[in-house]
């Protein structure tokens, strides 16, 4: 979940980014959309090595796992909130919808997490949902 | 899911959406006291957080990530109760999407 909020802060395009692969604005939102998903699976692991109270995950932190989610989730922000500054914000949130889609295959792949027909279309309304709301909710978040 | 792990997530989730806003409000220098707004946005912001944590260690990733839709969901009923934002057509139909999709995950 890319920080929505902060997105209607950032002033509009202006300038060019720095040369470079690196630090082209659709490379640094393609890392932010991964390195989400990526925060998703760490905090999984580590709320699975660690989590022993009831409701509250405060004993995640016993786990590198969740520090290690915690610092993709910063740098995810990062390279997000630099991204906005360059590429168009309706453009941004649509690729944005992206981790509703890598998170599943993460938990898959990685998690060996099983997948049924039910779960897999209840994802695909999910993601409908959240493309069809993208544009309108941009506007609405504005004057939150 | 139970009842309650599901008022949980609503929680988290509206944890989540407020920080945003309180962090929204202290960047962009309006009037109030911006370390208050930075320290609630902290505190709601973490309180999300942990309970998320918490809800990690009990349901697969694939199974609780696509609750997250109801994100957008918290934020729409916030704007249009707070700012008596007008609930388009659009705004109906994905919020119905999202939650058609988030009973079908949960059933599964």
């Amino acid at each position: 979940m890319p920080e929505v909020a902060e997105a209607s802060n950032e002033p509009p395009a202006i300038g060019k980014p720095r040369k470079g692969l690196f630090f082209n604005p659709y490379t640094q939102i393609g890392l932010s959309i991964v390195l989400e998903a990526a925060t998703e699976v760490f905090l999984k692991k580590g709320a699975h090595d660690s989590v022993t109270q009831i409701w509250l995950g405060f004993d995640g932190l016993r786990s590198g796992w969740v520090w290690l989610g915690i610092i993709a989730m910063v740098t995810s922000l990062f390279s997000w909130l630099y991204s906005l500054k360059y590429v168009p914000l309706n453009i941004a949130f649509n690729l944005a919808g992206l981790v509703q889609v890598l998170v599943p295959i993460a938990s898959w792949l990685i998690l060996g997490e099983r997948i049924g027909l039910t779960r897999a279309c209840g994802i695909a309304l999910v993601l409908a949902g959240v493309y069809t709301v993208a544009r309108p909710l941009m506007k609405v978040e504005e004057k939150l | 899911m139970t009842p309650l792990a599901f008022i949980l997530v609503l929680v988290s989730e509206s944890c989540s959406a407020a920080g945003q806003i309180f962090f929204k409000h202290a960047m962009s220098g309006r009037e109030g006291n911006t370390g208050l707004k930075l320290t609630a946005g902290v505190v709601v912001k973490a309180l999300g957080f942990f309970l998320w944590v918490g809800l990690l260690s009990k349901f697969d990733l694939s199974y609780l990530y696509p609750f997250d839709g109801l994100n957008r969901v918290v934020l729409m009923f916030a704007a249009s109760i707070f700012l008596k934002e007008k609930m388009t057509l659009n705004l109906w139909v994905g919020v119905g999407l999202i939650c058609a999709g988030v009973l079908l995950v949960s059933r599964s």
